[in-house]
C-alpha cells in the first residue's frame, strides 16, 4: 500500500503536520516505535512511569553512547552502563504526553542571535531563515488547538501577539504563588503567569484539568494536557486519512534518484520487517533520533548518510542550558494546611532577564517538587556521604512529608552551539537489530554556565525574599535528555545547513524533517511550543505545494 | 552485543505465612536461591523497624514486592544480582546472622559496609527497592493496606494504575 506521506514519529514535531495534512485531505501513516496507550490506559504510577524504562526502550534492546571529555580525551560511555536512559516517551504521541506544559513562545530576538548580540568565540551563532512574524500566526494556532491557559502579563520582553490573551483562563493557583509575586514586587521584578499546555475548561472530548497533583513525567487521564495525542492525532484520526502504526522502529530510509522511496522498519513485537512507500517522508523522531535515522540512512549517493554530503547532519545539537535550585517552606512561612494543599499550580516565571548584561539571558520558571513519593524519599537515604536507616531514616522521610514542601525553580537559557555537540553513529555500537545508536558528543560552552549562574541567582534572591530555607542551586552543563533540539539546521546554505526555511531536504525533494532538529539555536525557552507552531508551519507549505510530489 | 542482552530470570513466588517459599517453573533459565532472599527480608526489616507509626519492612511487604517486580523485564538484571551476592557475603562475614537480635543485626549491619565500599551500595541498593515497596501502588505487592502512604499522610494520585507497568487496560 501506498500513502502520500510517511511520517516517522508521533509526538509534537511530527502531529502538527499530520493534523493539518489530513485535515487537507492527503492521505498520511505515521510509524511510531512505541504503543498507543490512550486515556483509559493511563494512571499515575509512580513505578512504570518513572523508575523503569516501560514507556522508553529497554536499555538492554536499545540505547545511546553519551561522549564526554576525560583527561582531554573523547570518551563513549553507553547509557545501559549509567542505566540513565536518553530516550523520551515511547509511545503515540511521544514526550509531549509526560512533559509538564510551561509553555513560552520564543521571542523576536530568538530569531537574530547572530546580528543582535554578536558572534562568541567557540560558538556556531546564526541568524534564523525565518522571523518571529512569520511563526506568530502558528504560535496563535497552538494556543488554540493545543490548549495553551494562562493570562497575558506584561514585562520588558513580552513578545508581540495577535491576539489579546490565551483562549483558556489561567489555572488555580497555589497560594504560595501570591507569596512570589509579593517577594517579586519587593525586589522590583515582574512575576509572569506561566502559559501552561493544560486546559482550564473541556475542549472538544478533551476534559479540562483535575488537578492530580501528578502531572509532570505522567500522562493525563483526562486530556487536559496538550499532548499530541490527545490535541491532534485522535482528531485526526478521525478524518479517516490517518493511520498509525505502533512497535514500529524505522531503521533506515531508502533513497533512489536523490528521493526517498520507502521506510523500512521493524516491529518490535514480531521483529519481522516492514517496507512503506509514500511520495512525501517527514522525519519527526525527535532530535538525536532523528539525527541517527539519517546518518544510517546511507547509499550511493549518500555514503555518509541521507541529506548529509555536507556533512551537516547531526551537527550543532542544542539542549536547554541552565539547572534547578531550590528552597524549602514550613509553617512559618504560611499557615500549614496553606502550604500543603496539593494539586494546586505555582504558575510563576521570571523573564526579566531575557536580556541580562548586554548578553542574551533566559527564564526562570517556579514549581513544586514533584509529588513522587518514592524519589522524594530515596534521596532522604543520604545525610551527605552518611547512608541512613531505621529510625534516623524514618524521621526523616515523616518530616519531610509531612512538615515541609520544596519550591523548585528552573533555569533556562541557550545552549549555545558547537562543533562539540552532536549526533554521530558508530559501527562498534548497535542495538539488538543491528542498528548504530546514536553517540551523543555532549560538549557545552562555558558561556552557558555564566549566564546560568547569573539567572539562578535572581531565583534565589526571590527565593530568600519569601522566607525559604536551605536554598540552593546547581546549575550543570550535562544535557537534559528532554530538551532536545538542532541536529539539521535550516538555512539558506546547503553547505551549511541540511533544510531549506520549509524544513525540506536541500538535496532530497521528497524529505522534510519537523520536529526540534531544525532550529540552529535554541532560544532560552522550553522546546516544545515552537515545536508544534513549526510543525503546523511544515505542514502548510506541503499542503500549499502538494502538487509536487504527490500524484 | 551478547554481553547486553538480557538475560531473563524466571522466579515464581508464594509468600505463605510469612515463611517464604520459591518454585521454579519448570525450564526456568535461572535459579534462584532461597536463602538470600531470608537474608534480604531480615536486613530489610533492620532497615525500616517497626516504629510509632511507621509501618515495618515485614508489615508493608517489602520482600514480597521485590521478589515480584524482579521477574519483569523491566528491573535491572544487574541489580538482582548485586542483591543477591551481597546478601550471600553478609552471611558469609555474619553466620549468624539471622538468629540475631534486632539490635545486634543493626550492629553486625553497620559493621558490614563499615570500610567497604562495595557494602554500603549494597545497603543503599536495598533501602531503595525498600522505599519502593513501601511508597508504590499496592497492586505492585508492597505498600500493603496503603500503609506506606497513610503513615506520611500522602494521598496518591488518581487514577490508580489497574495493571502493572503501564500495560494497556482493556
Amino acid at each position: 500500500m501506498k500513502y502520500d506521506v510517511c511520517i516517522v514519529g508521533t509526538g509534537a514535531g511530527a502531529s502538527g503536520v499530520a493534523h493539518t495534512l489530513t485535515e487537507a485531505g492527503i492521505k498520511v501513516v505515521m510509524l511510531e516505535r512505541g504503543g498507543f496507550l490512550k486515556e483509559k490506559d493511563f494512571s499515575k504510577d509512580e513505578i512504570a512511569y518513572c523508575k523503569r524504562d516501560i514507556i522508553t526502550p529497554n536499555l538492554k534492546e536499545s540505547y545511546h553512547t553519551i561522549e564526554a571529555l576525560e583527561n582531554r580525551k573523547w570518551v563513549k560511555t553507553p547509557t545501559y552502563v549509567t542505566e540513565s536512559s536518553f530516550f523520551n516517551g515511547n509511545i503515540v504521541g511521544g514526550s509531549s504526553n509526560f512533559m509538564s506544559g510551561y509553555f513560552h513562545r520564543l521571542k523576536p530576538v530568538d530569531f537574530k542571535l547572530l546580528s543582535t548580540y554578536g558572534a562568541i568565540k567557540g560558538a556556531n551563532i546564526v541568524d534564523w531563515v525565518i522571523d518571529y512574524d512569520e511563526l506568530e500566526p502558528y504560535f496563535e494556532k497552538v494556543e488554540r488547538l493545543v490548549g495553551v491557559s494562562g493570562e497575558v502579563t506584561p514585562y520588558k520582553y513580552h513578545e508581540p501577539r495577535s491576539t489579546k490573551d490565551f483562549p483558556y483562563p489561567p489555572l488555580d493557583e497555589h497560594p504560595i504563588s501570591k507569596l512570589i509575586d509579593k517577594s517579586c514586587k519587593k525586589l522590583g521584578f515582574v512575576p509572569y503567569k506561566t502559559p501552561r499546555a493544560i486546559l482550564s475548561k473541556p475542549k472538544d472530548e478533551r476534559a479540562n484539568c483535575y488537578y492530580s497533583n501528578y502531572c509532570g513525567s505522567y500522562p493525563c487521564a483526562s486530556g487536559a494536557k496538550g499532548s499530541a495525542r490527545a490535541s491532534l492525532l485522535q482528531p485526526a484520526l478521525k478524518t479517516g486519512k490517518l493511520s498509525i502504526i505502533t512497535h514500529a522502529f524505522v531503521k533506515k530510509l531508502v533513497e533512489k534518484n536523490s528521493k526517498v522511496i520507502e521506510a523500512i522498519y521493524i516491529d518490535t513485537q514480531t521483529k519481522k520487517e516492514h517496507r512503506i512507500k509514500a511520495d512525501i517522508f517527514v522525519v519527526a523522531g525527535q532530535a538525536v533520533e532523528s539525527s541517527r535515522l539519517l546518518l544510517n540512512s546511507k547509499s550511493k549517493n549518500f555514503p555518509n548518510g541521507l541529506a548529509n554530503n555536507a556533512g551537516q547532519v547531526g551537527k550543532n545539537l542544542l539542549f536547554s542550558a541552565g539547572g534547578v535550585g531550590s528552597g524549602l517552606f514550613d509553617k512559618n512561612s504560611m499557615p500549614l494546611n496553606e502550604l500543603m494543599k496539593e494539586g494546586l499550580f505555582v504558575n510563576r516565571s521570571l523573564c526579566d532577564w531575557y536580556e541580562v548584561d548586554k548578553m542574551k539571558g533566559g527564564v526562570v520558571d517556579f514549581l513544586f517538587e514533584h509529588a513522587n513519593p518514592i524519589s522524594r524519599a530515596s534521596k532522604q537515604r543520604w545525610d551527605g556521604s552518611k547512608l541512613l536507616w531505621g529510625k534516623e531514616l524514618q524521621d526523616k522521610i515523616f518530616n519531610k512529608f509531612t512538615t515541609t514542601k520544596q519550591l523548585n525553580f528552573e533555569v533556562f537559557n541557550d545552549w549555545l552551539p558547537t562543533d562539540n555537540c552532536f549526533v554521530s553513529v558508530d559501527e562498534k555500537y548497535k542495538d539488538v537489530y543491528g542498528v548504530p545508536v546514536a553517540n551523543i558528543r555532549r560538549g557545552a560552552h562555558p558561556h552557558d554556565l555564566k549566564v546560568a549562574e547569573l539567572l539562578a541567582q535572581k531565583a534565589e534572591e526571590v527565593l530568600e525574599e519569601m522566607g525559604a530555607k536551605n536554598i540552593r542551586s546547581s546549575m550543570s552543563s550535562y544535557p537534559p535528555a528532554n530538551l532536545q533540539a538542532g541536529g539539521c539546521r535550516f538555512g539558506d546554505n546547503p553547505k551549511t545547513s541540511v533544510l531549506n526555511k520549509h524544513c525540506q531536504a536541500h538535496e532530497v525533494s521528497n524529505l522534510f524533517v519537523s520536529d526540534g532538529s531544525f532550529m540552529p539555536t535554541g532560544g532560552s525557552v522550553t522546546y516544545t511550543w515552537t515545536i508544534y507552531a513549526n510543525s503546523f508551519r511544515v505542514g502548510d507549505y506541503i499542503v500549499q505545494n502538494r502538487e509536487e510530489w504527490i500524484n | 552485543m551478547e554481553n547486553i542482552i538480557t538475560r531473563r530470570v524466571f522466579i515464581a513466588s508464594s509468600l505463605l505465612t510469612g515463611t517464604a517459599l520459591f518454585l521454579l517453573p519448570q525450564g526456568a533459565k535461572t535459579s534462584i536461591k532461597i536463602e538470600p532472599f531470608k537474608v534480604i527480608a531480615a536486613v530489610q526489616e533492620v532497615l525500616f523497624p517497626k516504629d510509632l507509626d511507621a509501618p515495618a519492612a515485614s508489615e508493608f511487604r517489602a520482600t514480597a514486592y521485590l521478589l515480584n517486580v524482579s521477574t519483569h523485564s523491566s528491573f535491572w538484571t544487574d541489580d538482582l544480582n548485586l542483591l543477591v551476592n551481597g546478601a550471600q557475603k553478609l552471611i558469609k562475614k555474619e553466620n549468624n546472622f539471622l538468629i540475631l537480635n534486632p539490635i545486634e543485626q543493626d550492629a553486625a549491619l553497620r559493621d558490614f559496609i563499615n570500610n567497604s565500599q562495595k557494602g554500603e551500595n549494597w545497603v543503599a541498593l536495598l533501602l531503595f527497592y525498600t522505599l519502593e515497596a513501601l511508597l508504590s501502588d499496592p497492586l505492585y505487592g508492597g505498600n500493603k493496606n496503603n500503609s506506606g502512604w497513610k503513615w506520611l499522610g500522602h494521598n496518591t494520585g488518581k487514577p490508580q494504575p489497574k495493571k502493572m507497568f503501564a500495560e494497556e487496560v482493556s
